[in-house]
C-alpha cells in the first residue's frame, strides 16, 4: 500500500508527522485500520457478480439524480430541442397527453410537461425518500432493538408487543391509515415519516436478537465487571457488533421504502405531483389520464422500469452485503 | 408436550395483547385527525339531521374523550363501528364483510399458488445449485420481487386485457351481475380472477423460493445428510426423506410473516383491477374520508392477520420439537 502518511512503528522516533496533518496518532492508526478493512471488504465484494451489477445500476441512477439538469441539457443537444426541459416546464406548442415524438421522446403529460424530463428529475425524490425514510426506520429500529434487548424483562415485553403491532399489520394498511389521519397534507416530509414509522419493526427484531446473544458474551461481562455503565456498554461494545448486521438490512430497507413511496403515490397519498415529481406520482397521473386506454404506454412503462431497476439494484447490493457480513453464508 | 402447551398459551396471550394494542391505537389514530372528522358527515345531504344527531350520540362524540373511549371499547366488542359515511344506511361492518369475501378468494388462491410454485422453484434451485436453473430462477424471482405490484398489474392489463383481449380488465364479475352457482357465473368469476391473482402471485414467489433454497442448502450441509449418503441412499431419497422435512420448517414461519405482505400486495392488485375487496374498500374510504369504514376495515384486517399468525405459530410448535426447548 502506498500511504502518503507515513507512521513510524516507534512512536518516539524524531519524525513525528502529528502537526503536519493535525490528527493524533491513535486516530490515524484507527483510520488506517478502517481503510484496510474497507479494502478487504471491497475485495470480497468485487467477486460477487450480482452485487457488482447492482452497484453499477445504482451508480447510473445516482448520476442521473445528481446531474439531472446536465443530463437533460445533453439530451437536448442530442435531440436538437430548443430548450432543455425541466420537470415543470410546460410546452404549449405540443398538445397535452401526446404520444412520443422527436421533441418529446416519451410524450407529454396532462399539463404539457415533458415525460422524459420528469423521469430524469423523478430520480431525485425517489432516491431521497428511500434514503431518508430508511434512516428514520433504522434509527427507530436500532433504538428499540438495543434497548429492548439490553433491558430484557418487562420493558422488553412491552416494547416487543408494540413491535408486533407494526410487524403483523399489513404494511400497506398501516401506511394508508397513517397517511390518511396524520396532518401535513401531501408533503414529502410526511411521506418519509409514514414510511419510516411503518418500516422499523423487523430491524428492531433483528437487532434485539443480536443484542440478546451479545449480552451473554464474556467481553460485555468483563466491561460490566470493571464498572462500565449501561450507556457505555451499549455504545462501545454492543452497537459496533450489531452495526454490520444492520447495514445489509438497511440497504434492503431502502429498496422497500422506494417501493412504498411509489405505492403511496399511486393511491394518491404521496407527494403532490404539481410540486414534487416522483416516479410513483407520474404513474398515478398517467392512470388518472387513462393512459392505458389512450395507448400512451411509455408514460407508465418507463417510470415503472426505473422503479424496478433501482429497487433491484439495492436488493442485489443488500444480498451481496449480507454475504460479506455473515461469513457463514459464504462457506456454502 | 407440557412445555409446548405453555408456549402456545403464551403466544395466544401475546396475540391478545397485540390485538388490544391495535384497538387502542385505532382509537387514538382516528382522534388526531386535524380539523373536524365529522365534517363529511355534517356535509352529507343524503341523511337527515336526526340521523346525524343519533350518530354523534351513539359514539359519544359530544362527550369527553374518556367516555368516548369506553363507548368505543364497548362498540368494538359488539363489532359496531357505526354506519359508513359514504353509505349512511349500512353498518360499516356489513360492507366490510361483503368485501372480505373477495379478498379471501383472491389472497387464498394466490397464497396457495405462490407457496407451491415458490417452494418448487426453491427446491429445484437448491437441488441443481449453481446451474442454469438456479441462476435463471434467482434472476426471475428478484426481478419480480423488485417490481411494484400495482405497476405489474397495470402491465398485465396492457398486455392481456387491452392488447390481447383475453380477459376482462377489472371488476370481480360481469358488471351488474351477482354471483350464483351456475357455470356461467363461476366461469365469469374465474376469468376476472386470473389477472389479479397472477399479479399477486408472481411478485411474491421470490420470498418463498429464496428462503426455501437457502434453507435446503443449509440442511444439505448437515452431518446427518452425509451419513444418509454414506449409507448408500440415492440422492433423491436423501432429499425427500431427510433434507426436505427439516428444510420446510422455516417456511411455516415465513408463511405467517408473509401474510402481511400478501395482504399489502392484494391491496394494490384490488385497486388496479377495481376488484371489490377490502383493500379496494380501504383506499376508497381514505379518498372519501370515510373514517368509520376505515376504522372498521383496519380492525378487521388486524384481527384476521393476528389470528393467522397465531395459527402458524401453533403449527410450528407442533412441527418443530426444537421450538419447545427454548
Amino acid at each position: 500500500m502506498d500511504d502518503s502518511i507515513h507512521i513510524p512503528k516507534d512512536s518516539k522516533a524524531p519524525t513525528k508527522p502529528r502537526f503536519r496533518i493535525g490528527l493524533s496518532e491513535p486516530t490515524i492508526e484507527k483510520m488506517r485500520l478502517m481503510k484496510k478493512n474497507a479494502l478487504k471488504m471491497w475485495r470480497i465484494y468485487r467477486k460477487n457478480r450480482l452485487g457488482m451489477a447492482g452497484l453499477i445500476i445504482l451508480m447510473i441512477f445516482v448520476v442521473m439524480a445528481v446531474f439531472s439538469p446536465l443530463v437533460m441539457s445533453l439530451l437536448s443537444i442530442i435531440g436538437g430541442w430548443d430548450q432543455a426541459y425541466g420537470p415543470f416546464d410546460q410546452d404549449y406548442s405540443t398538445p397535452k397527453e401526446s404520444p412520443p415524438s422527436l421533441k418529446h421522446w416519451l410524450g407529454t403529460d396532462s399539463y404539457y410537461q415533458d415525460v422524459l424530463a420528469r423521469v430524469v428529475y423523478g430520480t431525485r425524490v425517489s432516491l431521497l425518500v428511500g434514503l431518508v425514510a430508511t434512516a428514520v426506520s433504522m434509527g427507530m429500529g436500532a433504538g428499540v432493538g438495543l434497548l429492548s434487548g439490553y433491558w430484557g424483562g418487562i420493558k422488553d415485553d412491552v416494547l416487543m408487543r408494540i413491535t408486533d403491532v407494526f410487524l403483523v399489520i399489513p404494511w400497506l394498511a398501516l401506511m394508508i391509515v397513517f397517511a390518511a389521519v396524520l396532518p401535513g397534507g401531501a408533503s414529502v416530509t410526511k411521506v418519509v415519516f409514514v414510511i419510516g414509522i411503518t418500516g422499523w419493526s423487523s430491524t428492531a427484531r433483528i437487532v434485539r436478537a443480536q443484542v440478546f446473544s451479545l449480552k451473554e458474551r464474556s467481553f460485555v461481562e468483563r466491561a460490566k465487571a470493571v464498572g462500565a455503565g449501561d450507556y457505555y456498554i451499549v455504545r462501545k461494545h454492543i452497537f459496533p457488533n450489531v452495526f454490520p448486521l444492520m447495514f445489509a438490512n438497511a440497504i434492503l430497507t431502502i429498496a422497500l421504502s422506494i417501493l412504498s413511496e411509489s405505492t403511496l403515490s399511486y393511491i394518491s397519498l404521496g407527494p403532490d405531483s404539481s410540486k414534487v415529481v416522483t416516479w410513483g406520482n407520474m404513474i398515478a397521473d398517467a392512470d388518472a389520464a387513462f393512459a392505458i386506454r389512450q395507448g400512451l404506454y411509455l408514460w407508465i412503462v418507463v417510470p415503472g422500469l426505473c422503479i424496478v431497476a433501482v429497487v433491484l439494484g439495492f436488493t442485489l447490493i443488500g444480498y451481496a452485503m449480507d454475504e460479506i457480513f455473515n461469513p457463514k453464508l459464504r462457506k456454502r | 408436550m407440557r412445555n409446548g402447551k405453555i408456549l402456545i398459551a403464551r403466544k395466544a396471550f401475546n396475540s391478545f395483547i397485540t390485538l388490544l394494542m391495535v384497538v387502542v391505537m385505532n382509537f387514538f389514530l382516528f382522534r388526531v385527525i386535524p380539523g373536524d372528522p365529522l365534517m363529511n358527515l355534517r356535509n352529507n345531504t343524503r341523511v337527515s339531521d336526526e340521523y346525524k344527531e343519533q350518530f354523534i350520540h351513539d359514539f359519544g362524540l359530544d362527550q369527553p374523550i374518556y367516555v368516548q373511549f369506553l363507548k368505543y371499547i364497548e362498540n368494538v366488542f359488539t363489532l359496531n363501528f357505526g354506519n359508513a359515511i359514504s353509505e349512511p344506511l349500512r353498518p360499516a361492518m356489513d360492507i366490510i364483510l361483503d368485501n372480505m369475501v373477495w379478498t379471501l378468494i383472491l389472497t387464498g388462491t394466490s397464497s396457495i399458488l405462490m407457496i407451491v410454485i415458490g417452494m418448487s422453484i426453491g427446491i429445484l434451485a437448491a437441488w441443481k445449485r449453481g446451474g442454469a436453473f438456479d441462476t435463471g430462477s434467482m434472476a426471475f424471482s428478484l426481478f419480480f420481487y423488485a417490481m411494484p405490484t400495482f405497476w405489474f398489474a397495470m402491465m398485465l392489463i396492457v398486455i392481456f386485457a387491452t392488447e390481447l383481449k383475453w380477459t376482462p380488465s377489472g371488476g370481480a364479475l360481469e358488471y351488474g351481475t351477482r354471483f350464483e352457482f351456475t357455470w356461467i357465473s363461476i366461469k365469469d368469476m374465474l376469468s376476472h380472477l386470473v389477472l389479479p391473482a397472477t399479479a399477486l402471485t408472481i411478485g411474491s414467489i421470490a420470498a418463498f423460493s429464496l428462503i426455501m433454497r437457502g434453507s435446503l442448502i443449509d440442511v444439505m450441509t448437515e452431518e446427518y445428510i452425509t451419513t444418509a449418503r454414506a449409507k448408500g441412499m440415492t440422492e433423491r431419497k436423501v432429499l425427500k426423506d431427510h433434507a426436505l422435512p427439516n428444510a420446510m420448517l422455516p417456511m411455516v414461519a415465513l408463511i405467517a410473516i408473509d401474510i402481511a405482505f400478501v395482504v399489502g400486495g392484494a391491496f394494490q392488485a384490488e385497486v388496479v383491477f377495481d376488484y371489490p375487496g377490502i383493500g379496494w374498500l380501504t383506499v376508497k374510504a381514505t379518498i372519501d374520508k370515510d373514517f368509520p369504514l376505515l376504522e372498521a376495515a383496519f380492525f378487521l384486517i388486524a384481527v384476521v392477520v393476528i389470528i393467522a399468525n397465531l395459527i402458524a405459530d401453533v403449527l410450528l410448535v407442533y412441527m418443530d420439537p426444537r421450538v419447545k426447548m427454548e
